[in-house]
């Protein structure tokens, strides 16, 4: 297979979001690395996945799961080599699959020699290139992000008898974006990458690159001029690759990440992430339909990435009050299960293993308009342990089959980088790819039947929204078109079988194809379009004029 | 000579004593008839006593105020008198019967007369005690009505509408019992009608100022109170 | 409808009120969102074909995805609905259409608004439904803080008489605002109270006997202040005819009920059971006595065939007293009423005729209680009224008596 030369085939692709150490061992030291990422590279083409997003596997002392690196230009040597990557690069492009790295730009970890050098002394050439200060009193009021942990953005260095800069862990200390030399290596970082033939960056936390006084530290317009600069760049050496912002921020702040189409390509659509748990639990699609109205419309060459899970906890950041309280008590009971602002959770358990749930919650993630990402093991409705610490309860091992360390791995089990889910609901000898491969009635089955349908039609990931707005507020409806495409999408938000009339006075006289099975339901008449619906079920129906 | 008369009041002795044979089987039908009647009349009384006793008739015979005006008539109570009316009536008509079989001529044609005329009696009577009912509830809630809205005279007012009602009633049972209907329909007419015209006049003429003042006083006698009240008895 | 099942539900009825709608809506939704966030809550407005904009009002109040509300934040959507049950206003239909909604959702905690209570604030939706939906109580009675010289058929005749003989010290029976659970409401249209003797009975009255002898859980929440409300136009027959018609009516059909109750008992209560205020007012009471007397003198036929002729003398004493020393006692107010009481219950006459020969009556009584407490301070006067019901309670003995003489 030969990827498509689209520039814009990132509105197509449908992305799988994995960490390499959990996905497939091949040596057996106890760490997934990427020679086994390659062995399974036949799976996830069978899956329907058309980009792999891989987490950070740079060097790394990690201390925050490889988001603390200590060298850019390597790849750190519990998965492999170099040249492994560069293998299954390959490997991955012939079976039709992109692959998206991570780029840390923010910070780096206090291991690397950067900051090794950094930290040295006051004239050290490296100095500027981490934001130092005397005092711990500049940059006053900015917000913490990691509450559980960290106390301040300020960590005092003995070494050089100062404070340093970081937004996030303090042994993640913040680059100098002012300074040229830190752009200039930035670039040639990537550049180094985009030369093996990856396809693309998700950088990592570009809301915080530039600090000014008297800010929030936060989406500043120089920020965006650093960001517009790489991104020119790329355009001129590298037209067709794609960048990913990671911006946690309201619709109204992320907007400024598309800029005119000459910044980011997509961006993650942090907000609606909860509000789509919170219209399931609440029965209602008011939260959802509110966020997608507040969200502003981006250029044509850009695109939102829309996630159900993803490797951090479920961020409650951008919800008010009230409703973090209210999602804290429906799908964080235990203490446990809250991290900083957020639910450490993956998508089956907070969905109470309810097979139709994550069946809708799956459909509304893959007909909204965006790009979806698929977390790995969500896929089969992989459990979580929320007693591991941090949120390595959602980063356990890939369960390939019943056996044997799930077939993730042939070393001792005592061994591998992180226990394995073992409860009867969850645990590995009942939900694996072996078994799910082997019914057909399976939650994979389900996966790649719906992703298949998805990209069956182009409308999923380009055409436009538009709502409707019927009586029952309990079922989320709306109308995707793109050119003469026009499919309707109607989900039913509720526990309950419910009915409701839809006005299709726009559509009249079109027949309804539904799209999984290809039957056709009645022509759009004058009268309102009524449709009856079991629990959480959804509909995709073609509109086709005969 | 002598022997012929003998002969003559023989046969006429012998005669009457057949047809007084004849006779007299009817005559014993006829005291049986009147004995068994009595008995019959009797037992219905107390039955229609017992009935009436059960549904509170006297309750509902005071409520028309009969039972005043028969106590005043030194009459005994209404379901008493309704009892002794029937057993009365019904033992009459059992004689009635039993003469009808004593076979004398033209007495029967005033007997089913009589029989006729029954129901037309019982209708009337039915019509006056109603009407009696209707005029004592009306006039009471004529009383309570203008008392409550401080009308002058209450008592006159529900007097005189338990008057007309009254009148109404009676003058509607001649009619049915066929006494001197026309000449009651027509002092009826009379009555009422000058009433009427004289209302008109009072108010359309001669009590011009009388009438606009009453109404005068009326309203804005309301309205003054109104002012004052600035509370309500609720 | 398409709003399914609620939690809870707000009953607004009205007819014409366009003036005032706007501000209890809001109220209203202010009050749920703040106290019921989370809950599953809708607007139901029962007009009785309104011909100004109140359902217009009604129905833009609603928050969901269209119409979104600028000042007020909403986790779910909000509906707010206005239907119309019939071309003219009756208070039993608009309550009927609100109990059949509130059914229909399955809402556990229900409670009506009047849309006329111009100070409602957004926290009696707290006091009105808290006890409903979180302590698990059927019935809410409110109880405001008044003029002392307001609610004068409540204090004279219906509170005290209600607490002797259905011993509950409710102050409130009747009232435009109060709530329910879901229980109770089906309790209620499973009895079919609105088939019978249309038109004049009281139906919160009804509600709240209803309520007593049907051993429900009672509550009463303090609400505010009742403002002194125009009511110079209202009729005391129509008004006596809903509630004290309504109160004596009762009793055949609850004599189990009551004849067996000794002790009154207090209903849990939030907020102070009694607040009076005590501005001074101006009060044509003369008009009050002179409608006593003639109706005494005028009434006195019918009154002969009512009261037992002891009373009716006393009656007639006291009608003969010059109006500075006039004074009708609470003893023989009681036996008064115990006696129409009795009197209602055997029909001597059309009932409605002994609920009109009862109003000259009160009006004395009301002309005494105000003589009496012309100067009182809020203490004196619910020192008055409590002593009226305890002679209530004293003499409840001799209407049972009454009640089972002439068997």
């Amino acid at each position: 297979m030969i990827l498509t030369q689209d520039p814009l085939w990132y509105k197509d692709a449908i992305i799988y979001q994995v960490h390499v150490r959990t996905f497939r061992d091949s040596n057996g030291d106890g760490i997934g690395d990427f020679r086994g990422l390659a062995e399974k590279l036949d799976y996830l083409q069978e899956l329907g996945i058309t980009a792999l997003w891989l987490m950070p596997f740079f060097p790394s002392p990690l201390r925050d799961d490889g988001y603390d690196i200590s060298d850019y230009r390597s790849v750190h040597p519990s998965y492999g080599t170099l040249d492994d990557f560069k293998s299954f690069l390959t490997a991955a492009h012939e079976r039709g699959i992109r692959v998206i790295v991570e780029m840390v730009l923010n910070h780096t970890s206090d291991q690397h020699p950067w900051f090794q050098e950094s930290r040295s002394s006051r004239d050290n050439p490296r100095r500027d290139w981490y934001v130092w200060s005397d005092t711990d009193d500049r940059y006053h009021g900015v917000r913490i992000i990691f509450l559980d942990t960290e106390t301040s953005n300020w960590a005092r260095d003995p070494i050089s008898n100062s404070y340093y800069w970081h937004r996030f862990f303090s042994h993640q200390p913040d680059l100098n974006y002012d300074n040229p030399a830190v752009r200039e290596e930035m670039w040639s970082v990537m550049q180094f990458w985009l030369e093996i033939g990856v396809d693309g960056f998700r950088l990592d936390a570009v809301p915080y690159l530039v600090e000014r006084e008297g800010t929030s530290c936060e989406n500043l317009p120089e920020t965006h001029a650093v960001l517009k600069e790489l991104r020119s760049k790329l355009d001129q050496h590298f037209p067709g690759k794609m960048l990913l912002a990671e911006a946690n921020q309201w619709p109204a702040d992320l907007r400024p990440y598309f800029a005119n189409g000459d910044e980011f390509h997509m961006a993650f659509h942090f907000p609606l992430m909860p509000r789509m748990f919170m219209g399931v639990k609440l029965e209602d699609r008011k939260p959802i339909i509110d966020i997608l109205q507040q969200t502003p419309a981006i250029p044509d060459s850009s695109q939102w990435c829309l996630f159900l899970r993803n490797h951090d906890e479920l961020t409650l950041e951008m919800v008010t009050d009230i409703e973090r309280d209210y999602m804290y008590d429906s799908y964080a009971g235990e203490k446990a299960m809250r991290l900083n602002l957020g639910i450490r959770r993956r998508l089956a358990p907070l969905l109470d293993n309810d097979r139709r749930r994550v069946e809708l919650m799956t459909g509304m993630l893959m007909s909204l308009p965006g790009t979806p990402i698929i977390y790995y093991g969500d896929e089969i409705g992989m459990g979580d342990n929320i007693h591991l610490g941090d949120r390595n309860g959602v980063r356990t091992p890939m369960q390939w089959d019943g056996g044997w360390n799930a077939g993730f791995s042939s070393a001792d089990p005592e061994s591998l980088y992180s226990p394995l889910i073992l409860d009867p609901v969850y645990g590995y000898p009942a939900v694996n790819v072996y078994s799910q491969k082997r019914a057909g009635h399976s939650l994979l089955a389900w996966m790649e039947r719906i992703i298949k349908t998805r990209k069956s039609n182009q409308v999923f990931g380009r055409g436009s929204i538009e709502f409707l707005h019927p009586a029952n507020y309990r079922v989320l409806a709306y109308v995707r078109q793109l050119k003469t495409e026009t499919v309707l999408v109607v989900n039913n938000l509720s526990s309950s079988a419910q009915a409701v009339e839809l006005d299709l006075r726009r559509y009249k006289g079109n027949i309804l194809v539904e799209m999984f099975g290809r039957n056709i339901f009645p022509r759009v008449g004058d009268l309102p379009y009524l449709l009856t619906m079991g629990p959480y079920q959804f509909f995709w129906f073609r509109l086709r004029r005969i | 000579m002598w022997q012929l008369i003998v002969g003559e009041l023989n046969y006429a002795m012998q005669e009457f004593v057949r047809s007084f044979a004849r006779f007299l089987p009817r005559l014993l039908a006829m005291l049986i008839i009147a004995l068994l009647g009595w008995l019959v009349a009797y037992i219905l009384k107390i039955i229609l006593r017992g009935i009436l006793r059960i549904a509170k008739f006297d309750r509902l015979a005071d409520n028309a105020g009969t039972t005043q005006l028969l106590s005043n008539l030194a009459l005994p109570t209404s379901s008493e008198l309704l009892s002794r009316v029937l057993f009365w009536l019904v033992w009459l008509g059992f004689i009635l019967l039993g003469v009808q079989v004593l076979g004398i001529v033209g007495l029967q044609e005033h007997i089913s007369r009589f029989f006729l005329y029954l129901p037309r009696f019982f209708v009337a009577l039915f019509i006056v005690f109603f009407g009696l009912v209707a005029a004592s509830f009306f006039s009471r809630a004529t009383l309570l009505a203008a008392v409550n809205a401080d009308f002058p005279s209450p008592r006159l007012l529900a007097t005189s509408v338990r008057t007309v009602i009254i009148i109404f009633a009676v003058s509607m049972a001649f009619e049915q019992l066929g006494l001197g209907e026309r000449t009651i329909i027509v002092a009826f007419a009379i009555a009422f009608g000058a009433l009427m015209l004289g209302l008109a006049l009072a108010f359309g003429l001669g009590g011009r100022d009388l009438a606009k003042q009453f109404l005068e006083s009326r309203f804005t006698k309301e309205r003054q109170e109104q002012k004052q009240d600035e509370l309500s008895p609720l | 409808m398409s709003v399914g099942e609620v939690d809870v539900l707000v009953g607004v009825p009205t007819y014409n009120n366009a003036k005032t709608i706007g501000q209890t809506v809001q109220a209203i939704r202010v009050g749920l969102l703040k106290y019921f966030p989370r809950e599953r809550a809708v607007i139901v407005n029962a007009d009785g074909g309104s011909k100004d904009t109140t359902r217009e009002v009604v129905a833009a109040a609603s928050i969901n995805d269209l119409q979104r509300s600028s000042d007020l934040y909403s986790l779910r959507t909000l509906p707010c609905i206005s239907t119309v049950y019939a071309n003219s206003p009756a208070t039993e239909v608009a309550l009927r259409t609100t109990l059949a909604a509130a059914e229909l959702l399955r809402a556990k905690a229900c409670a009506i608004v009047s849309p006329e209570s111009t100070n409602i604030a957004p926290d009696w939706i707290e006091h009105l439904l808290r006890p409903v939906y979180r302590d698990d109580f059927d019935l809410i009675t409110p109880v405001y803080r008044r003029h002392k010289f307001d609610g004068l058929l409540l204090r004279n005749l219906i509170y005290p008489m209600t607490r002797a003989l259905y011993a509950k010290r409710i102050r409130e029976p009747y009232a435009v605002e109060f709530a329910f659970s879901g229980r109770f409401c089906s309790h209620l249209l499973e009895m079919q109270i609105w088939d019978q003797e249309a038109g004049g009975i009281g139906t919160e009255m009804r509600m709240s006997v209803t309520a007593i002898a049907g051993g429900f859980r009672l509550y009463q929440s303090f609400l505010g202040t009742k403002p002194h409300l125009d009511r110079t136009s209202a009729d005391l027959v129509t008004a006596m005819r809903q509630t004290v018609g309504t109160l004596f009516w009762s009793l055949e059909p609850n004599f189990q009920y009551w004849s067996a109750k000794h002790e009154t008992e207090a209903v849990p209560t939030s907020g102070s059971e009694c607040d009076l205020s005590v501005e001074p007012i101006r009060v044509n009471r003369k008009r009050l006595y002179e409608l006593f007397r003639s109706g005494v003198a005028e009434l006195e036929p019918v009154l002969k065939s009512i009261l037992s002729a002891q009373t009716l003398a006393d009656v007639q004493t006291i009608a003969k007293l010059p109006e500075d020393n006039f004074k009708y006692p609470h003893e023989l107010w009681v036996k008064t009423a115990y006696e129409f009481a009795a009197s209602y219950y055997k029909s001597v006459i059309s009932r409605d005729h002994i609920i009109q020969a009862l109003a000259p009556l009160y009006r004395g009584k009301v002309f005494t209680f105000l003589m009496e407490n012309r100067d009182a301070s809020a203490n004196d006067v619910e020192a008055n009224v409590e002593a009226l019901c305890v002679t209530f309670e004293r003499l409840k003995p001799y209407l049972l008596d009454l009640w089972n003489a002439r068997e």
